[in-house]
This record gives C-alpha cells, structure tokens and sequence, in this order.
C-alpha cells in the first residue's frame, strides 16, 4: 500500500479537478470546495504516511512538545500583528529531524495553537502552510548541506511570504470573484505588510534564537536516535585473542550447572 | 482574556451529544456555507448558527470572533469592488492604475462581496460553535482508532500547553530572584533576556518528553495492537439530531439541483423573490439544522423530555 500513496494522491486530486470541469451547470463544484478539498486531501495523506510510519515513543513525545512550545509561543505573541514565532521553530525543527518530524510538529502547532486562539475554517490551511514549511526545510537541507547562516536567514524570510501566498489563495478561491491574476494580486497586495512582518520576524528570531535552538534540537536528536553500529572487523594480528575470548565465553557458558 | 474561547464544560445538551451528532452539524453548517450563494439561505444559516450559539450560551465568545473577522470581511468586500468587472450597474467609475487599468465599482461586485462576507461570518461562527460544544478529547477519541499515533500528538500537544505555561512562569521567576530584572535596560538587552528564557524552556521541555517517552514504554506503549474502551453513548437525542441534519442535508441537495439555492449576481443581480417551493425548501432546511439548539432549549425547561431522550 506505501508504494501506491503518491500515486494514490494525484489521482484523486486530478480526479477532483476532473469533477470540477465535468459538472453540470446546477451543481458546479466552486473552487473553494475543490481549493480546500485538494488541502484536506493532502494533509490526510501525510498524516497516513506518520500513521505508516516506524516512529518511536521518543519521537512521537518530542514531536508533541515541539508542536506545544511552538504553540505556546505563537499564543503568547499572538497580540502583535502577524508576529509568527512558529513559522522559525517549525523551520528549525524540520531542518535537524527531518521531512517528517517537520511536517508534523508544523501542522501540530497549528492545530493545538488553535484550540486556544480559535479553530476555524483557516485552521486545514494553516497545518497545511505550517507543515509545508518544515518539510521542506529538511528538503532544503538535503539541497544546500553546507548552508551557512545567512542563506538559511534568508530561507526564513522567504517562508514569511510563502505563508502568505498558500494563505492568500484560501482567502482568494473562497471569497473573490473573478478568480484572475488581477484579483490574486489585489489579495496579495492587502496582506503584503503583514506578510513583510512575518518574513522580518521570521529573520529576528532566527538571528536571535536559531544558533542556540539548533544546537539544542541536535542533543535531543542523538539522545533519541538509535543507531546500531556494524560489526567492526578485527585486524589479523588480533585474531587469536578473539578467539580465545570465544572459547573461553563458549565453554564458560557450556560449563554451567543446568 | 482566552478562556472564553476554549471548551468549558457546562452541562448544557448540545454539550452531551454524541461527538458525531455534534460535528455532523458543525460540518452540515460549514458546508452548506460554502455551497449556496443565496443571500436568503447564507443569511438563514447565519441566523441558526446564532440560534445554536445562544443555547450554548457563547453570545460573548462569538462577539470575539465577530471583531477578529471583521476586517477580512471588509477587506473581502473592498477586494470585490475594486477588481470585479462583471456587474453592469457601475457606482463609480474608480481610479485609473497602472497594471490593473481602470476599477469601476459595481452595485453586483459590491453586493457579491457582501454576501462573500456572510459566507465568512458563517464558517467562523460554525467554528465557534465547534470550540464551545466539542470536547477537544472527545472529538479526537473518534480518530483514535484510525490515526492513533497522530491523535497521540495532537492531544499530548493540548495537555501539555497549560503545563509549559506554568514552567514558563516557573522558570521567569527563578531568572527574577536570580536578579534578572525583565523591565531594565535596553531594547536588545531585554531580547536577550527573554531569549535566555525561552533557551531554558526548550532544552527542560525536551528533557521532559524523553521521560514522557519513557514512561510511555513502560507502560508497554507500541508493544501490541492498542486497546481501547469508549465512553461516548448513542441516545435517542443523537438520533433525533441527526435525523433533523440528514432532512436538511437531503433538501439543500434537491434545492441545489434544482438552481435554488444559488444566485445570480453577475451582469445583473437576480430577482430575490422566489418560488413557493423555494420558500419551503429553505424553511425546512432551517428548521432540520435548528433541531439541536430547539432540544437544548427544550431540555432545559422540561425535565421529561431530558430525561427521556
């Protein structure tokens, strides 16, 4: 079944969009059903692959607190104008765990976050941007390995607008009509200082915070991570003290009273 | 100043419904959101949904949502006029720009925007009424047995938050008898505080999870299939709900097939008088998804009936 999940996913959304261009003209399929369909599938397929998934107790309790400190963040900032702490911790987790890890601690925050500061029809969007965002840090990762500070700096601003844009076209699909590029830039154009804010605050907080929280975040990561190592071979010359350690065990263990 | 927006147990009916019944009737409201764009039937929804949010006694929370959501609604009505072309009654002829060529306001783009905004309205207050009626544990319950790993997360997340509240405070007032003065000096120096503050946090709160982990394994987490017990109840009021739910679900589809529920805007707004039929359709619709916030109006007046159903 693992192997038919990517395949899976783009047949039903083609076959969503399919539905949208074939339905008589009484029942027409908007696109903010569709826009907002396509999201939900999305997110139920990542959520089936952290399902299908050999995680840890370790991982699933640090995931968790991650989602919960990016949570707490975002909920204490909450009174500043699109201050987003969890966009830069969401970042960072993904970038030191991995795709998975950051998708979920992205789509976890958002969710619980929620609970305290209002679930609403924004809340599938925002799991979906937020766990976008760490997923692709660790993609980013994989791309640029030795990027240096300020790169990363500036992958933090860049998800400041990113946000905006994935967050734009929930308002756009649902709210506006005609759905033309004029209008999508008119939307874009009312949230673009909110937008600039996030991507600034995205960069203070990672100049700030992001030497110190990495650092953190790959303690806990060789803390949690189990890795067996090969069995080392042993030079020639020392052969025959490794054997003697086995006959020895061997007949040690052969020896006892049974 | 939030703790009117989270789930307060208050004993109320809507509050005992079975999670089904009660997020079948948030997704019948959102939903029905999203596909009329008559302004009767938007208003209509809006109307019930408010009905419902008076029997759960979340007037005040709403209210809160109301001013949060208002500027979009502005904003989404402003966006309207500026840049839809398609109405022909034209208000004013707008601003030239470059790009975007001239912006003539339409009576129809306005009246699309307004109706847009109701749509809104409607979708937050539906998660209003979400935030008040549903248990957040109880309605992650219902996933458990499909996704129990990631309702794991998602309710250890939720528990957790008050508990990294408190460390937070814990730790800011060590810091303080430590002679850390939070509200002197510079902008930068004041930064760096909190900074320390939040470094702390963190590296506690992992430290916390990997005992969390630990206790979890030993109390044999992930050693087997999982087992689990419900302590939700199917009673006649969930029947009842969801039978007035399913009526109105089953309406609004013949009434969208048959084009009424749906309303012509563009080039010219449509006439708003309807059929008879169309009357009684919206009518029954209204009152198949007003069933819930009536039975708690009931019950709360007639021992018998709550003690019936």
């Amino acid at each position: 079944m693992a192997k038919w999940k990517a395949p899976l996913f783009f047949l039903i959304v083609i076959g969503l969009l399919a539905f949208s261009i074939t339905t008589g003209k009484q029942v027409k399929l908007s696109w903010s059903l569709l826009a907002a369909g396509i999201v939900g599938v999305a997110i139920i397929f990542l959520y089936w692959d952290f399902e299908q998934s050999p995680v840890s107790p370790r991982e699933i309790s640090v995931i968790a607190v991650l989602g919960a400190v990016a949570a707490l963040a975002r909920v204490s900032l909450a009174a500043l104008p699109n201050i987003q702490p969890v966009t830069f911790l969401v970042i960072v987790s993904g970038y030191v765990f991995g795709a998975r890890t950051g998708f979920m601690v992205g789509s976890t925050a958002a969710l619980a976050s929620n609970f305290f500061l209002g679930q609403g029809p924004w809340t599938p969007w925002q799991m979906f941007a937020w766990g976008l965002a760490g997923a692709s840090a660790a993609y980013f990762r994989a791309a640029v390995p030795n990027a240096g500070k300020w790169v990363l700096a500036l992958f933090q601003f860049a998800w400041g607008y990113l946000f905006g844009c994935i967050m734009n076209v929930w308002t756009w699909t649902a709210f506006i009509y005609p759905l033309s590029w004029q209008s999508f830039l008119a939307t874009w154009a009312t949230s673009l200082w909110f937008d600039s804010l996030h991507a600034l605050s995205n960069v203070f907080f990672y100049l700030i915070f992001g030497g110190g929280v990495i650092k953190i975040l790959n303690r806990v990561k060789k803390k949690i991570e189990v890795s067996r190592l090969p069995v080392q071979d042993v030079p020639a010359s020392n052969n025959h003290k490794l054997l003697l350690y086995k006959t020895i065990t061997y007949s040690s263990i052969k020896g006892l009273p049974r | 100043m939030l703790q009117k927006f989270i789930y307060q147990e208050k004993g109320l009916f809507l509050q005992s419904l079975h999670p089904v019944a009660s997020l079948t009737l948030i997704a019948a409201f959102f939903l029905l959101s999203l596909s009329f764009s008559h302004p009767y039937y938007l208003l209509g929804l809006l109307l019930v949904i408010l009905l419902s949010l008076w029997a759960a006694g979340g007037l005040a929370a709403w209210e809160g949502y109301l001013k949060a959501v208002l500027w979009l609604i502005l904003l989404i009505v402003l966006i309207n006029a500026l840049v839809n072309r398609s109405g022909s009654t034209i208000l004013w002829n707008g601003p030239e720009l470059p790009l975007f060529g001239r912006l003539p306001v339409t009576m129809e783009a306005i009246s699309y925007g307004a109706t847009m905004g109701v749509r809104l309205l409607n979708m937050v207050s539906a998660f209003c009424l979400f935030n008040l009626i549903v248990h957040p544990d109880r309605f992650f319950s219902l996933f458990s047995t499909v996704a129990r790993k990631s309702v794991l997360v998602v309710t250890l997340a939720t528990r957790l938050f008050p508990l990294l509240l408190a460390t937070l405070e814990r730790i800011r007032e060590a810091q303080q008898l430590r002679g850390v003065d939070f509200s002197q000096g510079t902008l930068r120096e004041r930064v760096m505080k909190n900074a320390a503050i939040f470094n702390t946090l963190l590296l506690s709160a992992l430290e916390d999870s990997l005992q969390m982990a630990e206790a979890m394994q030993a109390r044999a987490f992930g050693s087997g299939s999982r087992s689990r017990y419900r302590r939700d109840i199917f009673r006649p009021r969930d029947a009842i709900c969801l039978a007035g739910i399913g009526l109105s679900l089953l309406v609004s589809v013949y009434s969208l097939a048959r084009g009424m529920g749906t309303y012509t805007y563009f080039p010219e707004l449509g006439s708003l008088q309807g059929s008879k039929i169309s009357l009684i359709a919206l009518a029954v619709v209204l009152l198949g998804l007003s069933v819930p916030a009536l039975l708690n109006w009931g019950c709360k007046y007639w021992p018998y009936l709550k003690w019936k159903i």
